[in-house]
């Protein structure tokens, strides 16, 4: 099929009331959730998603990587406004944003985040329409042991940069992968700690264990401390941003916004990294440098242009390769099995029509956010107002309905809360959920791969070094494990 | 609990589940088959290299928790009562609980109105009245989306039946 052939099949899929409807639907959602102190954009497409069973394929993810990218930017209306981000990848913006906030501009630093937030995202999904169709069809030529180096390296790099140490983030993995062995086996199809139930056998139900790990120790949380503080909403003031002070930025901006999509496709790394290393390139490249932490509109504009940056780029590995660059792809791949997708270099073969109209879809969802965008900023109040002490009780009964909804399985539903009380507890002891959830998905293909690379080889472990490819992940997976060893050494050191 | 506490209560931990894992759950749980002529076909091998790997982590993280300072400040934030917050936490475990029996009996609409309104209640809402209204309505709104949009047969019980 031809460029042209290709983006006019997705544009017949896309090019209707339908869906940019979906995406416009998702943008509010995201913008709300994330802009709600507790909700987070994790905890928004993992509440969206169950309401996407019922939609057409390309519909449902479009709502939802609306969602994502509406959840990014409505992180740092919080962290202006209440100096608590919305999203980790906010915890930047609060830098510069609520100190202008509190000298009274705050119009002035919101209308900053968006104009950045947008251009990040533009460029983010120009790079992710650029390179995901190279890395594909490059991948295309990966083999079992190929893949299965390919994970491990993802899964590397995941335990060892979500968290504060690599030695947690491997546990979580590992957890995650023991998880992933309940149910059938692959090859043999024996029983693996299915303790004869039937509702075990075909492994535990991916989205009742993510929306359990991610909503539901929110609600715990509630629970443990129902009088958790939230700040002040300060006033939105009459400045406004100009566009002349969007030019003085846009480098910045624009730096950021690659630094964005550079992180982004690399998996796991994630948005907030970025915005604090586009905050202090930013910083350093200033001329005005003494005033950032005081309140520089620069400084609000690099931070959301790295997290914005990285909202597209982390779509690279998952269409592209399948792995998913965070946690929040990681829900989206969900939306995808749903339907009966699976991202890899395979999808760009199957089902292109579907490829090209998430990408045209992308495109316009930079747009939305804009709009969408603007209105949020002045309507923030209602959403801050919500009393968290009856959110947590809607997204109980959210998550319960959503949860069943996946399979008409109360079983899963017991799944669900199971691991929210694992969320809460990993939480308690700062064992980053991340590499759980990424393990959990991920574990089932290394295995797999790992075990027809057996079958070839006759049970040979030199396959898994047998080409340059593979030689380049397990290369890169040493230097991450020495980097990130190295790293915490040095941390450590200091400390002492 | 300091990042020593943590760090070494953790490691025992995942110490004590590898060796759970490796010398009873594996060798009781997993079945194989007895012809399996290479071992690293077997489905048991990979719940055994993980269960390795992670009692290799745990002994890492003793290792490192043991040159960390006893002295460091708590890494959670406090709260006012413990004690109360501890009841509570009890508490959600037996809304959970309950809401997982109740839901094949009295049904899933019946069941989230009590589930929000005890949750709400729990976490000590300062909005009572908004919360029995939301306790009505949520479930409601979303039995309607689920039943009659997504065609999702959600458990209506033994007792009251919606339309």
């Amino acid at each position: 099929m031809s460029l042209i052939d290709s983006i006019m099949a997705g544009f017949s899929l896309v090019g209707n009331f339908e869906a940019f409807l979906s995406l416009a639907i998702g943008v509010v959602i995201g913008v709300i959730g994330g802009a709600i102190p507790g909700v987070s954009a994790t905890m928004a497409v993992a509440l969206a998603l169950p309401f996407t069973f019922p939609m057409e394929a390309i519909n449902g993810i479009l709502l939802l990587l609306g969602v994502y990218k509406g959840g990014i930017f409505g992180g740092s209306i919080p962290a202006i406004l209440i100096k608590t981000p919305g999203t980790p990848a906010s915890s930047a913006t609060v830098l510069d944003g609520h100190p202008m906030a509190a000298r009274g501009e705050a119009g002035r630093a919101l209308g900053m985040a968006l104009w950045a937030s947008c251009t990040a995202d533009l460029i983010s999904n120009l790079a992710l329409i650029l390179f995901a169709g190279w890395l594909a069809s490059f991948a295309l030529s990966f083999g079992p042991p190929e893949f299965f180096a390919l994970i491990l390296f993802s899964l590397t790099i995941i335990a060892g940069v979500s968290g504060d140490s690599l030695l947690r983030g491997a546990l979580s993995a590992l957890l995650g992968l023991l998880l992933a062995t309940i149910g059938l086996d692959l090859i043999y199809g024996t029983n693996r700690f299915t303790f004869g139930d039937p509702s075990l056998m075909g492994g535990l139900n991916f989205i009742a264990v993510l929306i359990g790990l991610f909503a539901i120790p929110e609600i715990i949380n509630t629970v443990w401390h129902p009088t958790g503080h939230i700040g002040t909403v300060q006033k939105l003031g009459s400045k406004w941003v100009t566009f002349a002070e969007y030019r003085r930025c846009f480098k910045s901006i624009v730096r950021g916004s690659f630094i964005g999509v550079f992180l982004g496709s690399i998996p796991g790394i994630g948005a907030a990294p970025a915005a604090f290393l586009s905050y202090s390139e930013a910083r350093r490249k200033s001329p005005n440098k003494a005033n950032f932490g005081k309140g520089e509109i620069e400084g609000v504009a690099a931070s959301e242009a790295g997290n914005n940056g990285v909202a597209g780029a982390t779509l690279i590995p998952l269409l592209a390769l399948g792995v998913p660059g965070d946690v929040i792809t990681a829900i989206i791949i969900g939306a995808f099995m749903v339907h009966g997708l699976q991202p890899g270099p395979m999808m760009f073969v199957m089902n292109v029509d579907i490829i090209y109209g998430l990408f045209i879809g992308l495109i316009f969802s930079s747009a939305l956010l804009f709009v969408i965008g603007g209105l949020a900023i002045r309507g923030f109040k209602p959403a801050a107002d919500i009393p968290k002490r009856i959110l947590m009780p809607t997204v109980l009964v959210l998550c319960t309905y959503g949860v069943f909804a996946v399979n008409n399985n109360i079983f899963d539903v017991g799944v669900m809360f199971v691991m929210g009380w694992v969320g809460f507890a990993m939480g308690r002891y700062h064992i980053p959920a991340a590499p759980f959830l990424i393990a959990f998905i991920l574990g089932p293909l290394l295995e797999d791969n790992f075990r027809q690379a057996m079958l070839m080889s006759g049970g040979s472990p030199e396959i898994l070094l047998r080409g340059p490819i593979t030689w380049f992940f397990w290369g890169l997976t040493a230097l991450t494990v020495v980097a990130i060893t190295r790293g915490t050494l040095d941390k450590a050191r200091d400390k002492g | 609990m300091n990042q020593r506490a943590i760090q070494m209560q953790l490691g025992i931990g995942a110490m004590l589940v590898a060796a759970f894992l490796m010398f009873y759950a594996i060798p009781n749980w997993v079945s194989s088959p007895t012809n399996i002529r290479n071992v690293v076909l077997s489905p048991r091998f990979w719940p055994y290299v993980l269960g390795g790997l992670t009692g290799l982590v745990g002994l890492g993280l003793v290792v490192f928790g043991r040159r960390m300072s006893a002295s460091e400040a708590p890494l959670n934030e406090a709260i006012d009562d413990p004690r109360a917050g501890a009841l509570r936490l009890m508490a959600m475990a037996v809304l959970m609980a309950v809401t997982f029996w109740a839901l094949s009996r009295i049904g899933m609409v019946w069941t989230s109105m009590l589930s929000f309104a005890a949750l709400a209640f729990l976490v000590r809402t300062r909005h009572p009245v908004t919360a029995l209204v939301c306790a009505v309505l949520v479930p409601l709104l979303l039995y309607a989306f689920f039943a009659h949009v997504a065609g999702v047969a959600i458990p209506q019980g033994e007792f009251v039946r919606l339309p």
